[in-house]
């Protein structure tokens, strides 16, 4: 599942994560017509609207052995509330779907079994937890197992890094003023560290990271875990 | 509104209400006081290593733990922390609460010690002017019905004799007690609690008890930690290896 | 003011900031440190939200024991159905007993209530005796915090506020403040005819009212003045001593990182016979003010609420802005829930989404309320009662059409980047018009790509090898 930001957004991760799957010996395939997994319209209360993208992805999901998602919050979304947004057969569905999804580093270490890459880029690295990967999901430990055996780039651990970045979807653009607070936070703890390059699993942290480090003329740049492995195995 | 809508009210929403999931409360022990008789001797057996416990939550929470062989050191201990705070005026429970006459033994040490009468006073006031003496006392000297291990804690009851201002009004508390007192956790406290209410409570019995966790302490200004804002500044344990309560 | 602006003025305030950048780190350190040391906690707060739950489903019957065994004790009980009967109950019986000035614990139920303006209109002079409360109160301010009222103070400001008005000059220091406050304050307990408290708790087995303080003003509020008024949220009630022991073990930890707090103060009745001490009269008035109706509605989680205050600490939004924003009694997390609750779900139309959903003040919640679940629902209600303004239900409901179809998907994509084209700089979007300006004012927004990975998985489907036999 390419997740809607990632689809319009960072393509060029998804074309990453194909090719390193493949280096890896898994066989990907893309059910065509993918549009969102919905979260959007579920976090703002819609919660029937939500329901019927829902059950058009999950649908074309259907036949995935394994679901492959770069966003933690796109995964949350698959495996915690699409078995409660559809009901009878489409539930049933869900229920199995949500257990054959997983994001990618959760992929990569517990499917695949490797977390030893070479790293894309050099220097110092430094993770963000992202709400729902690390609360939602409960995985903290599968992306700082990859990050801290990358050749070629050292792990330096972010004071906070369990702390919102300040996206929260809809809320980045509702409240502005007080997402780009914790965003300032944030990238402040973030330029303390020292380190080149921020990596986080989810798309929307990225952008709301991505687009404060940018706009603020910062050397450091904000990267998909994917974007900081390298292909080759 | 009456007790009857109150009630019909709470009862009309619990019955409209599907529970969120299957939940039972505590399970509580039918004869709660056989369960602390018997957990009063394990409890005796092991004294030794609860009050190793204790003392170290107690001074954890800014307490300060003294021990003493037999009651009368006891007494000479309080001297000494009274002197140690500059303390002329002492005030204590009444001597069958305390479990000894200590007032006495303070008092033939030179310092003014009024023990606390063995009930309630007639007139309001004699109260009131018993409760200005407790107010211009620099140190209170209490027992302690438990000494909790798990979180450094004093539990005091208050009745005839036990005044709750004793342990309240005066800057300094110091309290006596024996192992008599020691249980390891919030959790066996509560088997202490659950017995205490059980049936009528005796005729000593009065209406508060308090848990004491070190002196007074606020951080409400910049937070920074400040002690005695109401209560007492200072919390002393006097634990006597020798056991003297009944 | 909005709640955007008033969020917006906090984050102006730079003292503000750096004391809610202080207090909230502390407590979250403490509170980890607390847990941390402390294995069994998890295992507790899933009991302590079991016993709520148990004792909600049959409220009724725990709420009709309380009262016996309170009044078996000498107690008097009186059930306020909401704000307005609760100001009357507790100004009455003050008047009743002829009291010119009653001395107040830290309550959040009596804020909510806004009582200290009615015993002020009926001549009876309110003083609050806990320091933080007491110095909001000298400055006519409301609380900040739930458990650190005046944490946006400086001690110069306070030594000031001493100055004005008390006329006592003292230097800048806590210490000396404090000693102040402790002299001040001793006075009116002395003096005072009646003491206001809330309750952490309240025993239904035994007829236990059960107050948590760290100052000692809850044992002098409750041992001096002649009588004693306790109002308490009728969801507060909880059955025997041994499920109180749950809820100490954890709630001092989650509020400040303490085992417990310095005073845990049982108050059964009033004075008993052989007694020197205590009042004459207990007075427990139960508060329902909108919380029975949740029973069966959908916050009936937040019901389960300790006050503790711990979510507040971890929220990324209250770290920002404090709790005068929120503009309700209650601030923070939980207190857009329980705001909804006492005023209704309108009252939350712009606080609903004063949150990003990031769920730390869940992970916090000592009894594990699920307050992200509760705020999305707060949303849907908004968007079905249609309080959600048309315009953005109509953006909501476009998305949800495009979402569900490839071809107008795939048509937004065109549009966007046609749409774009003038305002690229750089390889992104640096600056954009109404309504995305309220992210580039501040943040660049990364531009629509020229190829979506849609568009090129036709050529990385070609690139792949012979299909290999690892996992698909």
């Amino acid at each position: 599942m390419v997740t809607c930001l990632g689809d319009v957004f960072f393509p060029e991760t998804g074309v990453r994560i194909v090719r390193l799957l493949r280096r890896l010996g898994v066989h990907v395939d893309f059910p065509r017509g993918q549009t969102c997994c919905g979260l959007p319209l579920f976090n703002s209360g819609y919660r029937a609207e939500a329901a019927a993208v829902a059950a058009r992805t999950a649908a074309l999901l259907r036949d995935a052995e394994h679901v492959v998602v770069p966003s933690g919050s796109c995964a949350w979304m698959v495996k915690h509330e699409y078995p409660g947004l559809l009901a009878g057969d489409a539930g049933r569905a869900a229920r199995d779907l949500a257990a054959r999804t997983y994001e990618l580093s959760q992929f990569l270490v517990s499917v695949v079994g490797r977390t030893r890459f070479r790293s894309a880029i050099r220097g110092r690295l430094t993770y963000h937890d992202s709400c729902h990967l690390l609360r939602g999901l409960g995985e903290s430990r599968a992306p700082r197992a990859i990050l801290g055996d990358l050749e070629g780039a050292r792990l330096v651990e972010l004071p906070g890094a369990d702390e919102c970045c300040g996206f929260g979807g809809s809320f980045s653009v509702r409240l502005p003023e007080v997402s780009t607070a914790i965003l300032d936070a944030k990238l402040a703890r973030v330029e303390a560290t020292g380190a080149d390059c921020v990596v986080a699993c989810d798309a929307g942290c990225l952008m709301q990271m991505a687009g404060g480090l940018r706009r603020r003329g910062s050397r450091v740049r904000a990267a998909h875990l994917a974007d900081v492995i390298e292909d080759g195995a | 509104m009456t007790r009857q809508e109150f009630l019909a009210r709470i009862r009309s929403e619990v019955r409209r209400s599907p529970g969120r999931f299957a939940a039972s409360v505590s399970e509580r022990p039918a004869r709660p006081g056989l369960v602390a008789e018997t957990l009063r001797r394990e409890l005796s057996e092991r004294w030794p290593e609860t009050l190793e416990r204790f003392r170290r939550e107690f001074e954890r929470v800014g307490g300060a733990f003294h021990r003493v062989a037999t009651i009368d050191d006891a007494a000479g201990e309080v001297r000494r922390i009274a002197a140690a705070h500059g303390a002329r005026r002492i005030v204590t429970w009444h001597p069958e609460a305390l479990g000894a006459d200590l007032g006495s033994a303070l008092a033939a040490g030179g310092l003014a010690v009024e023990a606390m009468p063995p009930g309630a006073l007639g007139a309001g006031g004699e109260r009131s002017a018993l409760r200005a003496r407790i107010a211009e006392g620099d140190l209170g000297v209490t027992g302690a019905d438990l000494a909790i291990a798990e979180t450094g804690t004093l539990v005091l009851v208050s009745g005839a004799g036990r005044p709750r201002s004793t342990a309240l009004l005066p800057p300094c508390h110091v309290a006596v007690l024996d192992r008599g007192a020691l249980v390891e956790s919030l959790q066996q406290a509560g088997i202490f609690l659950e017995a205490w209410h059980d049936g009528e409570p005796a005729a000593w019995r009065g209406a508060a008890i308090h848990f004491v966790t070190g002196p007074s302490r606020t951080a409400d200004i910049e937070l920074t930690l400040t002690r005695g804002v109401h209560g007492p500044r200072d919390v002393h344990a006097v634990f006597v290896e020798t056991p003297f309560r009944g | 003011m909005t709640f955007r602006e008033r969020a917006a003025t906090a984050l102006r305030d730079t003292h503000l900031q750096e004391a809610l950048t202080i207090a909230t780190t502390r407590f979250i350190d403490l509170r980890r440190r607390a847990f941390g040391e402390f294995p069994e906690g998890d295992a507790l707060r899933d009991r302590a939200r079991e016993i709520k739950e148990a004792t909600l489903q049959r409220l009724d019957h725990w709420v009709e024991r309380l009262v016996e065994r309170v009044e078996a004790r000498g107690g008097r009980v009186h059930y306020a159905s909401g704000a307005a009967e609760a100001r009357e109950i507790v100004v009455d019986i003050a008047r009743r007993a002829g009291a010119r000035m009653a001395v107040k614990t830290k309550s959040m139920a009596t804020e909510e209530v806004e009582l200290n303006d009615a015993l002020e209109r009926a001549g009876i002079a309110p003083v609050e005796t806990d320091l933080g409360e007491y110095i909001i109160q000298l400055a006519h301010e409301k609380p900040s915090h739930i458990i650190a009222p005046a944490i946006h103070k400086t001690k110069g400001q306070v030594a000031e506020l001493f100055a004005r008005e008390l006329g006592r000059q003292v230097a800048a220091d806590p210490e000396a403040l404090t000693r102040i406050a402790r002299e001040e304050l001793r006075e009116k307990f002395l003096k005072a005819d009646v003491g206001i408290t809330g309750a952490n708790f309240a025993v239904a087995e035994t007829g236990t009212i059960v107050l948590v303080t760290n100052e000692g003003n809850g044992r002098m509020a409750t041992s001096l003045p002649r009588v004693h008024i306790a109002l308490m949220g009728v969801e507060k009630v909880i059955p025997s001593m041994t499920d109180l022991m749950v809820f100490l073990a954890i709630l001092a930890r989650s509020a400040t990182g303490q085992k417990l707090s310095a005073y845990t103060t049982l108050i059964q009745g009033p004075r008993r016979p052989g007694e020197l001490e205590g009042p004459d009269e207990l007075h427990l008035v139960l508060l329902d003010n909108g919380r029975i109706r949740q029973l069966a509605g959908p916050l009936r989680g937040a019901l389960d609420c300790l006050r503790c205050g711990a979510c507040l600490n971890v929220c990324p939004v209250y770290r920002q802005i404090g709790g005068h924003a929120y503009g309700y009694t209650y601030p923070g997390p939980i207190g857009i829930l329980l705001t909804a609750m006492l005023h209704g779900e309108g009252a939350v139309k712009e606080l609903a989404h004063a949150s990003s959903l990031c769920g730390a003040c869940a992970d916090a919640c000592p009894v594990r309320i699920d307050i992200p679940r509760m705020l999305i629902d707060l949303r849907g209600a908004g968007v079905s009662a249609r309080t959600a303004p048309p315009a953005e239900r109509l953006v909501f409901r476009t998305l949800a059409r495009i979402l569900r179809s490839p071809a107008l998907y795939r048509l937004s994509i065109r549009l966007g980047r046609l749409a774009q084209r003038p305002f690229v700089r750089d390889g992104a979007l640096p600056s954009l018009p109404l309504p995305f300006r309220a992210w580039t004012s501040t943040r660049d927004l990364p531009p629509v790509a020229a190829r979506t990975f849609s568009e090129r998985w036709a050529e990385l489907e070609r690139e792949a090898a012979p299909p290999p036999t690892g996992p698909r």
